[in-house]
């Protein structure tokens, strides 16, 4: 199971403990699932985007046992204060990592298809380009799945503060491709699907923005 | 009243949060604000003392009208000893001394004018046990407005049982049987009724202390519904071990801790975000 590296924090006490660890441990394995789909994209390795779909899954078990789990704190423990705080944002964490799994599903599915309007190749310089916004948003990831890990109030609010640099590598990126296109509208399609993938990455980093804000929730925010 | 001097409480310090202002009261003591737009009650450095037992400590706060105030804290942090300073039950233990101001409608509870009878029919008090008098379910509520001079005849005292019963829901339940002892009613029944009681008299503010620690959830919640509808005509204190409770009954919440008032605030806020480290850990279970 990929877990954060160096992950050994204990936020809370017994079940909401294991709610955490086992929503960080989710973070974890979407985070893989992130980069796995990046690199099978950007490369077009069509048996790791294979991967990426076995372990959606898995991603999924996450999400379902996560929500029960957190009925079940509710239910018996009737949290209160940072603890009734925690529940509802672990809760959300969930959701977001959920979405930000199922961005990664689509990168791979694309990989995977096979059709005249679907499943183009990135040549060289969309290639370097899917990996560039792709090594921002991991890397976005990465830091607020630590932040939310460690409870940490100032590595949550870094991501934050990072989060233009996203969105201004997402409009750069987007304006080559389109310019792209025109100079050649024979590759259309290919750009369309291109600027989707992208789409898919600027919004695996919303989401782990809002793993960092609620974070901040957490903390009492 | 002479105001005691005390020593200097060590309490530990609200958790940090950077980014957060903490609203602190002149004393530095209590965190949130103390105070209410037109309080029924103004209490100003009440120190109680039990003996050597200091039990109550400058505790500041002020009781709004048409509000329930939730009293929560640890067994022995003073939430009993504070309710009855607020209708001078105190003065009935031998060793307590009461010190610092009360003042209920901008007067002085301790004025030597007060006349202590009159002050337990404006501020009433429901205790933990239902404890109705040993006669029927009609002279529980009656003998109030009777010694208190509340009716003229007995056609008015009839329809002064008739509402208090009402109000405190416990109406249809006993209309037919007002003549039997008030004992024989059950758990719920019988603090209903001595809400009834209370009310009879017409009073501003009702004092409660642990009013549902003896009683079934659903008698609870009745009796949570009473105090929501009580509230649109008099000020409720109450003090519950239920956190639960407390969120679902009150208005603002006040947490006491070893005799010092810790912190008070909007319910909604002390339940979801409170400001000190000892309400998070009393309301989160970390101790209690
Ligand atoms: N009559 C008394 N004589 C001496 N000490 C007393 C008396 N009544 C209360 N105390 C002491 O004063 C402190 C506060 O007691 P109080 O009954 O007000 O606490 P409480 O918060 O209501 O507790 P609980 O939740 O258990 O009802 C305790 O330490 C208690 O032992
Ligand atoms: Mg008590």
């Amino acid at each position: 199971m990929p877990l954060l590296e160096g992950h050994t924090a204990r936020a809370f006490d017994g079940d909401l403990s294991a709610l955490h660890v086992h929503a960080v441990e989710m973070g974890g394995l979407v985070l893989d699932q992130v980069q796995l789909a990046i690199s099978a994209y950007a490369d077009w390795l069509r048996p790791q985007a294979h991967q990426v779909l076995e372990r959606e899954r898995q991603v999924n078990a996450y999400d379902r046992t996560i929500e029960a789990e957190s009925l079940q704190v509710i239910a018996r423990r009737q949290p209160m204060a940072s603890d009734l705080r925690a529940v509802f944002a672990i809760d959300k964490v969930v959701t977001q990592l959920e979405r930000a799994g199922d961005e990664a599903k689509k990168l791979a599915v694309t990989v995977l298809a096979d059709s005249e309007t679907r499943g183009f190749r990135p040549g060289h310089a969309m290639a370097r380009d899917a990996r560039q916004l792709g090594r921002l948003v991991t890397q976005s990831m990465r830091a607020s799945l630590d932040a939310f890990d460690r409870l940490d109030e100032a590595a949550a609010a870094q991501v934050l503060r990072q989060d233009h640099e996203i969105d201004q590598e997402y409009a750069a990126t987007l304006r080559r491709i389109m310019t792209r296109a025109l100079e050649d509208p024979r590759l259309m399609h290919g750009v369309i699907e291109a600027a989707f993938m992208m789409r898919s990455l600027e919004r695996i980093g919303d989401h782990a923005r809002n793993v960092a804000r609620q974070v901040l929730f957490i903390l009492g925010h | 009243m002479e105001r005691v001097q005390t020593e200097p409480v060590a309490i530990p310090k609200p958790a940090a949060r950077t980014s957060q202002v903490l609203l602190v009261t002149d004393r530095d003591k209590t965190v949130g604000t103390i105070t209410v737009p037109d309080p029924v009650f103004k209490c100003r450095d009440v120190n109680v003392h039990y003996g050597d037992k200091h039990a109550i400590k400058n505790v500041s706060i002020e009781i709004a009208r048409n509000q329930v105030l939730a009293m929560i804290g640890p067994s022995g942090c003073g939430k009993s000893t504070f309710l009855r300073c607020l209708n001078r039950m105190n003065d009935t233990i031998p060793s307590a001394v009461v010190t610092g101001s009360i003042t209920l409608d901008d007067q002085d509870i301790h004025d030597k004018r007060q006349d202590v009878v009159q002050l337990r029919a404006r501020v009433g008090m429901v205790f933990q046990k239902p404890n109705p008098f040993p006669k029927s379910i009609y002279e529980n509520v009656a003998y109030g407005p009777r010694i208190h001079g509340l009716a003229g005849d007995r056609v008015e005292l009839d329809e002064i049982v008739h509402t208090s019963l009402q109000r405190a829901g416990l109406w249809e339940e006993v209309k037919d049987r007002l003549n039997q002892p008030g004992t024989s009613l059950s758990g719920g029944q019988q603090q209903r009724l001595c809400i009834a009681r209370t009310i009879a008299v017409n009073p501003e503010v009702i004092l409660m202390d642990e009013p549902c620690s003896a009683l079934d959830p659903i008698a609870t919640a009745r009796i949570e519904d009473l105090m929501e509808e009580l509230r649109q005509s008099y000020a409720i204190c109450i003090v519950t071990h239920s956190m639960q409770q407390a969120a679902r009954v009150s208005q603002r919440t006040a947490y006491f801790h070893l005799g010092d008032l810790i912190e008070v605030g909007e319910t909604d806020r002390i339940f979801t975000n409170p400001r000190h480290k000892l309400t998070e850990d009393y309301i989160t279970g970390r101790f209690g």
